[in-house]
């Protein structure tokens, strides 16, 4: 069949681009649709016939607080009484410094540890050993620690984030390519441009494969830190504030926030590692 | 010319986890020369490339050095640059910016601008202009094998080290990739070595290829030059003289190397049974009529009526692999050409005189010398006539096929022309080649004749390539063909078996020589696992005169003599004349004590016990002078007059072979 656009009317132009969109899309769409539907409706059910004190998910719109909260997102009032957008931003703001910095620690140590067996050897069973320990333990450490609510909780997500970014980085450094060293050393490359050329360029798959497992445990765990660190503006206290307050449908609306927030930042570092990694390396 | 890269006296030992050390590669010793393309080839495992890592520089060796232009190698550097097997491009950067990492790197010096133009000039040598942005990850293994060896190129190496560079290639891709290698090397007078295990590869890029054998310690088990004038082309390197055997030589090696491997894994240690001090023999014979005495033993069972019931016939497919065999020990006994013990133990094999000892002829006559159908058009009848050929054709070099240099048909060949004034090296060139392959090469025209033994011939004639010019009847009429041959440490720690295996192949040609069996040995004969060909190629007795119909009077035959009167009595006469003609062309010097290697090899006494213990008293034997078709006497007690008294000859030495004092064997 010859399309010939010239000649037909713009609406079946339009038409037929929504048939071939639905015939190529909309299992991949319509599926998950329904699957979120139904789940939707077993809960409401559920909630409706009594099995669960929980409320169900049209709770958010019959519950006039979280009504409100779910329709203006960007209202400040000052203090700790800010809408469930800037709730979400302080959070994600902590799990930025949070994150870069592990990034920034775990990457360059991960290189360090790669290139030298000895290091390796004598860090290895430390490393094993601390990123073991939960989120939550570290908590009360850095309170006490660092003295400081903001400063702990970005420690926290420090601490969690940076362990996969650091041993992924070291596996990636170390399972480079005899084949591309041997390359680098007939050619007596300098240090310095091996470390940009053949280094890094070499590591990065893993290293992204750390920066995404990373950026999940951040999030998680910057709301469990909020949750414990109270009097503070994030999303986490927000949803600690609300189940002390029994404003149960407000907790089920702060957990769709985080939800979708953590799906978001995953897809986001997804895309980047396309746009950075060269076809066959990802 | 001078040595550009020296490799000294190598060893490499790998330390194993378990604790212990492998040893890679001993004692390898190589010269290269300034512009030379040599290629490494051997099995997998056999060191090849980590003899290649050692010249780069990437693996220093245990023991020994590697030198580049007199300086030592120490660790990798631009000068020595590899091609990987798996191409090694780094896939983040394009083509153009992968060969210019290395250029920017290697030829820093350069104005930006040179090296940009460098970089541009070796993706156009390879020709990938088209491709020169794209990441080498779109790219085929064959494109991407190109832009490894335009970056090796552009950073102009001294040396070019190939990693099996065209391995991972289809058939198409890597003929294609050889003709540009070897256009760019022979522009750019590379200096090269290349690992590879493809025989064809190696013939038509190299200039010499090194063997090397199976590890553990493997060394060089030998270098071959390849005279194939360059610039080649792969038609014409196909149909280079040289070519097939260098070829078969490769193959032969690699072969060999495998066989090794086999025999090293198998159990060698001797199994005495019956009163014999070892029943499991390993006996080497080549496919030939006259193997009929060893087949027969086998297939009629006289080899277990002698007790020794665990023989297996080795077929070899060449006279080299029976001597290999023998002195490499994984051979007990073996057929052999009548000159070979001799020319053993006077140190014919690689200089080293291995004392050899022979009790049994087992076959007489049954050779002839063929040439090819063409010569028949032309009026060559005889040795004269061809002679009077070689004459009117100045600008003709007529090839012949032999053997072996220590075989009958060598020595034959050689008296024939000699006799009629051809020099057998001057005016004609002798090669050695297989006898099952001596019909295709006449087919096919790489030689021109051949003395060999039947059924090489026959099926020549019969297939009308070419014809029996002259037969045994001609040269001399009754002159040993195959003798049994072993070393003599080993005739001294199994002398029963010894005696064992000459009885039952005594009987085996007993039974041969009967006309009554004819038909049945032509049928085991034809067999796979000995001859291997038609059934109507084997005669025993007489052929029926179609055979020969290309001669003109059928003339007569001098057919097998496997027993009888004086047949196979070993004869120290005959084991001296073959002596004084291996000397007498070279192949040998003359052996001062000549009566103790005489006398060494050639065991009447245990023939005698033999024949005594069969009961066959009766068994007479000529003795005297041995005559020749040209009417000139061989008298046994002085040898060095008959030498002198020649007219074509090489100039012959005479001097001590050092033989070691009878050992043992292990």
């Amino acid at each position: 069949m010859v399309a010939n656009p010239g000649t037909r009317p713009t609406g079946s132009n339009f038409a037929d681009f929504a048939r071939t969109f639905w015939k190529k899309q909309g299992q991949n769409i319509m599926l998950p649709l329904i699957g979120v539907l139904v789940f939707l409706v077993v809960w409401q059910l559920l909630s409706s016939t009594g099995l669960t004190r929980l409320p169900g998910p049209l709770s958010l719109v019959t519950e006039q607080r979280t009504r409100e909260l779910l329709l203006y997102p960007f209202y400040d009032l000052g203090g700790l009484d800010k809408g469930l957008f800037w709730q979400t931003m302080y959070s994600l703001g902590r799990v930025a410094k949070g994150y870069t910095a592990a990034a920034v620690v775990g990457i360059g140590l991960g290189i360090l540890v790669g290139t030298n067996q000895t290091i390796n050897k004598a860090v290895d069973p430390i490393f094993q050993f601390l990123r073991m320990i939960a989120p939550l333990a570290w908590v009360p450490i850095s309170l006490i620690a660092l003295q400081n609510v903001q400063q702990a909780a970005i420690f926290v997500i420090f601490i969690t984030a940076v362990w996969p970014i650091l041993i992924n980085t070291t596996v990636g450094v170390q399972q480079i390519p005899q084949d591309y060293k041997n390359v680098a050393r007939v050619l007596q490359i300098s240090p310095r441009k091996y470390f940009f050329k053949v280094l890094i360029p070499s590591a990065l798959p893993y290293i992204f494969t750390g920066l995404r497992i990373a950026i999940g445990l951040a999030w998680l765990a910057i709301i469990a830190a909020e949750i414990v660190m109270s009097g503070v503006i994030g999303i986490g206290f927000f949803i600690w504030n609300a189940y002390q307050n029994n404003y149960v449908s407000e907790v089920i609306l702060a957990v769709f926030y985080i939800g979708a927030v953590g799906l978001l930042l995953d897809r986001a570092m997804a895309y980047l590692q396309r746009m950075i990694l060269p076809e066959e390396q990802r | 010319m001078s040595t550009f890269v020296a490799v000294d006296q190598i060893d490499k030992v790998f330390p194993l986890s378990g604790g212990g050390s492998y040893v890679a590669l001993k004692g390898i010793d190589l010269h290269i020369k300034k512009g030379e393309f040599i290629s490494l080839i051997g099995h997998s495992g056999c060191g090849k490339s980590t003899l290649l890592n050692m010249i780069a520089g990437l693996d220093l060796p245990t023991e020994g050095i590697v030198t580049l232009e007199g300086k030592l190698v120490k660790r990798p550097g631009p000068d020595r640059m590899v091609v990987f097997q798996n191409y090694s491009l780094l896939p983040w950067m394009s083509v153009r910016e992968n060969i210019a990492l290395a250029v920017d790197e290697v030829l820093a010096a350069l104005p930006k601008q040179e090296r940009r133009q460098i970089v541009e000039q070796h993706i156009q040598m390879v020709g990938l202009q088209h491709a020169a942005d794209k990441p080498p990850g779109q790219l085929s293994g064959g494109m991407k094998q190109r832009v490894a060896i335009a970056r090796a190129l552009a950073t102009r190496p001294k040396l070019l080290l190939l990693d099996e560079p065209f391995g991972a290639l289809d058939a198409l891709t890597r003929g294609n990739l050889q003709e540009q290698l070897m256009k760019i090397c022979e522009e750019n007078e590379v200096t090269a070595v290349m690992v590879t295990h493809d025989v064809d590869e190696a013939v038509l890029l190299s200039d010499r290829i090194v063997m090397l054998t199976n590890g553990p310690a493997s060394k060089i088990g030998g270098i071959l030059e390849v005279d194939i004038p360059r610039p080649r082309k792969r038609m014409d390197v196909v149909s280079h003289p040289s070519y097939y055997s260098l070829r078969s030589e490769l193959i032969y090696f690699l072969n060999q190397q495998k066989r090794i491997k086999k025999l090293r894994a198998k159990k060698t240690t001797a199994i005495a049974r019956h009163g014999l001090e070892k029943v499991n023999l390993e006996l080497g014979f080549v496919p030939l009529t006259a193997c009929a005495p060893i087949a027969v033993a086998k297939e009629k069972g006289f080899f277990a009526k002698h007790g020794l019931d665990e023989v297996s016939l080795v077929r070899e497919t060449s006279w080299r692999g029976v001597v290999d065999g023998i002195a490499g020990g994984y051979l007990d006994a073996a057929q052999m050409p009548a000159g070979m013990p001799v020319w053993l133990t006077a140190g014919g094999h690689q200089d080293q005189p291995l004392p050899m000892v022979s009790a049994l002829t087992m076959t007489r006559n049954g050779n002839a010398v063929t040439l090819a159908r063409k010569f028949y058009e032309q009026g060559v009848y005889s040795a004269t006539d061809f002679k009077r050929l070689i004459l009117e054709t100045p600008g003709q070099r007529h090839t012949l096929g032999m053997v072996h240099p220590s075989s009958m048909h060598n020595l034959l060949l050689r008296y024939w022309l000699a006799t009629s004034g051809i020099d057998p090296d001057h005016d004609v060139s002798l090669t050695t080649i297989p006898p099952a392959q001596m019909v295709a090469d006449l087919k096919a025209g790489t030689i021109d004749g051949y003395c060999v033994g039947e059924p090489w011939n026959l099926r020549a004639a019969v297939e009308g390539t070419g014809f029996t010019v002259a037969t045994d009847l001609e040269i001399w009429l009754g002159h040993p063909g195959k003798v049994l041959g072993v070393r003599e440490d080993w005739a001294i720690a199994y002398p029963n078996t010894h005696i064992a295996l000459i009885k039952a192949l005594l009987e085996a040609c007993q039974y041969c020589a009967d006309e009554a069996n004819h038909q049945e040995i032509q049928q085991i004969l034809s067999a796979k696992a000995y001859v291997g060909t038609s059934v109507d190629y084997i005669k025993l007795g007489d052929p029926n005169t179609q055979t020969c119909s290309l001669d003109q009077p059928m003339r007569e035959y001098a057919h097998h003599l496997f027993y009888g009167e004086g047949v196979n009595r070993p004869s120290r006469t005959e084991h001296l004349w073959m002596m004084t003609q291996m000397a007498r062309w070279g192949d040998i010097p003359f052996p001062r004590n000549w009566l103790e290697i005489l006398e060494r090899v050639c065991r009447v006494g245990a023939f005698s016990t033999a024949a005594r213990e069969l009961g066959m008293v009766d068994i007479k034997y000529h003795r005297g002078p041995i005559q020749l078709f040209d009417g000139a006497k061989f008298d046994a007690e002085d040898p060095i007059s008959y030498l002198n008294a020649l007219s074509v000859k090489r100039d012959f030495s005479v001097a001590e072979v050092m033989l070691d004092s009878r050992r043992t064997a292990a």
